[in-house]
């Protein structure tokens, strides 16, 4: 039995040590198309991750994360002619948390289908804002986005480390808010938020903690998605990419720390299988939501979870029915356990 | 001026029906339905494709009344009854879901061109200088007399048992009502206002496969606004925000006029979250 854990253990660590090399040396792995695609799977996640703070921890319905996605994207490409491309994307960042705590401050008071028609409206304004603004943003016409490029590295492959260490920090950090007492106090809100009161945790700080830390996250993906892109036109950042976040972060599993990714590599696959046909992708999207709300609520994550409750439940039942065909099946069950 | 003031009017009866219909289900099944406008726009497609087939309009009416009501009643059996008992997170994401599907179905079967609708109310009239057409005041009639209906149907013992379900879904059963009937009737009579909504829009304007996106937002501002539990509010709030939006795009720039519905919804959520015309429900614990 600790023998069995212990090689579990060896094979958890090798299995993380190659996935982890292969990520390094991914660049000439695959070509640029192909790494390209992979750096979106990474923008995507982390704006997914987002979600899973606001949406999936804390329980708020909020439909303003292409907003901070546009607000990362614009101001890091904007203050990145003047300083670094990392102090840029931490300034955007702030002012992305700002912006959500100024939408959350009030937004603390409404609940569930206001919250979202409230975080919807501010969302659509924010894109007006893009258009309006043309002295950063370049108006309806959009503007270039200054390549980062590291020594020695060529585009594709500078986009796909920026990427991975941008993923790497977020999930990071997302894991070290579950894990802490903040991450407790969020489930909190989300599971009893009227008992919370009563043991001194204010729920509408922890609100606007998520309000602020959902948008930073958001900004942040942002940033890296205007490294990808290269050129950024306030139509990108509509209910379209809103829905697409949505998908990554529900059909992955909203509560789960890697349902972004499951969810973001779903869309960026079903992007490429469909790429010409819009209404086909969209198509595509809602049917995976749809059946995500409908059947499987924990999302894609939770699969492995269903599964053994499947397996306990079929060996359960076994006992009572000890058909000489169900040992077999039985006790293969047990056997990789 | 006055030119804009009857434009609006006309646009704010298009917004103030889709709220009707949104009020409808949200008060019967608590459901907030991001995908009417699109339920309404297969309606009105139907309607196009009926004519373009050489059937009269006032035959085709009721036949693409009843497809927009049938399609409601069905996505509803099929997909939002079985999450009832689920969170308000799980209607919300549902009807988004189907609203993109909706979407992305209308687009595949008919297309991203403009069709035009031939409606038999071309007369306009010139009154103290202001063009009026037929089409505006069909579509004011309209807004008017489903407002009225909807308005007395509440206070009648279906309404009065629609509300009871809204409320608890629990209780009205054991004095005998029907929740599956309410559930049905509500969601039908919404399909049936929401392809009103989108047929007078088509026939004024185009009927295009991008109308339901920006009516539904409106159609949920003026419902909002109008306070979710009235429906001379929904009215209200509906026509309100037609004649400011086109006053809007008149005063200060026609960009101005998406951004008008935003910011009044944001305001009215923000200082009075209950609407202009609501009533304050407690919360349950």
């Amino acid at each position: 039995m600790l023998r069995d854990i212990k090689a579990l253990t060896v094979v958890k660590a090798l299995a993380v040590t190659a996935v982890v090399m292969v990520l390094l040396t991914l660049p000439s792995l695959v070509n640029p198309y192909r790494l390209f695609l992979v750096s979106l799977v990474a923008v995507y996640m982390v704006a997914g991750l987002g979600l899973t703070i606001i949406m999936g921890w804390t329980g708020q319905v909020v439909l303003a994360q292409a907003a901070f996605f546009g607000m990362g994207a614009y101001l890091t490409a904007y203050w990145h002619e003047w300083m670094p491309w990392p102090l840029a994307a931490a300034l955007a960042c702030l002012a992305a948390a700002a912006a959500g705590a100024v939408i959350g401050f009030p937004a603390v008071r409404l609940h569930g289908f206001y919250l979202a028609i409230a975080t919807l409206a501010f969302s659509e304004l924010v894109r007006r804002g893009f258009v309006e603004l043309d002295s950063i943003t370049g108006g309806i016409a959009g503007t270039d986005v200054e390549p980062v490029q590291f020594g020695g590295l060529d585009v594709a492959a500078s986009q796909w480390y920026l990427a991975l260490s941008v993923a790497a920090f977020a999930l990071l950090v997302a894991w070290r808010i579950r894990v802490t007492s903040l991450g407790r106090c969020l489930l909190a809100v989300r599971d009893a938020e009227v008992a919370t009161a009563s043991v001194s945790i204010s729920a509408a700080r922890y609100k606007l903690v998520a309000f602020a830390l959902s948008a930073a996250m958001g900004a942040l993906a942002g940033a890296v998605y205007g490294q990808l892109q290269a050129y950024l036109t306030p139509e990108i950042f509509g209910v379209g990419l809103l829905i697409q976040f949505l998908v990554v972060a529900f059909v992955g599993g909203v509560t789960f720390l890697l349902g972004p990714l499951l969810g973001a590599i779903f869309v960026v696959v079903a992007r490429e299988l469909l790429q010409d046909l819009g209404a086909g992708q969209r198509l595509a999207y809602a049917i995976a939501l749809i059946l995500v709300v409908r059947f499987l609520p924990s999302g894609l994550a939770g699969l492995p979870a269903l599964w053994r409750r499947f397996r306990t439940r079929r060996s359960a039942a076994a006992p009572s029915a000890p058909a000489a065909g169900e040992q077999p099946a039985l006790a293969s069950s047990g056997g990789d356990a | 001026m006055s030119e804009q003031v009857v434009n609006g009017l006309e646009s704010g009866s298009w917004y103030a029906l889709m709220a009707l219909a949104l009020v409808l289900v949200m008060r019967a099944t608590n459901v907030p339905n991001f995908a009417m406008a699109e339920m309404g726009l297969f309606g009105a497609f139907m309607l196009w494709t009926l004519m373009d087939a050489g059937i009269p309009y006032f035959i085709a009416i009721p036949i693409a009344l009843l497809c927009g009501a049938l399609l409601a009643v069905v996505l509803e059996r099929v997909l939002i009854r079985p999450l009832l008992s689920e969170s308000e997170f799980a209607g919300v994401l549902m009807t988004i879901g189907i609203f993109v599907g909706l979407n992305a179905l209308t687009q595949l079967f008919w297309g991203s061109q403009p069709r035009e609708v031939d409606s038999p109310f071309t007369a306009s009239w010139d009154v103290f200088g202001t063009r009026v057409t037929a089409n505006q005041l069909v579509s004011l009639g309209l807004a008017i007399a489903v407002t009225y209906a909807l308005a007395r149907y509440f206070r009648s013992p279906g309404g009065v048992r629609m509300r009871a379900v809204a409320e608890d879904r629990v209780t009205p059963r054991l004095v005998g009502v029907s929740v599956s009937w309410v559930f049905r009737t509500a969601w039908a009579v919404a399909g049936v206002i929401a392809t009103l909504a989108m047929v007078l829009q088509g026939q004024s304007t185009l009927l295009t496969d991008q109308n339901a996106g920006s009516m539904v937002l409106k159609g949920f501002v003026a419902a909002t606004v109008g306070g979710f539990t009235s429906v001379w509010g929904a009215l209200a709030a509906g026509l309100g925000l037609g004649v400011i939006e086109n006053l809007a795009g008149y005063w200060i720039s026609t960009s101005a006029r998406p951004a008008v519905a935003l910011l009044v919804v944001l305001l009215v959520l923000l200082l009075r979250p209950q609407g202009l015309f609501g009533t304050v429900r407690t919360r349950e614990v």
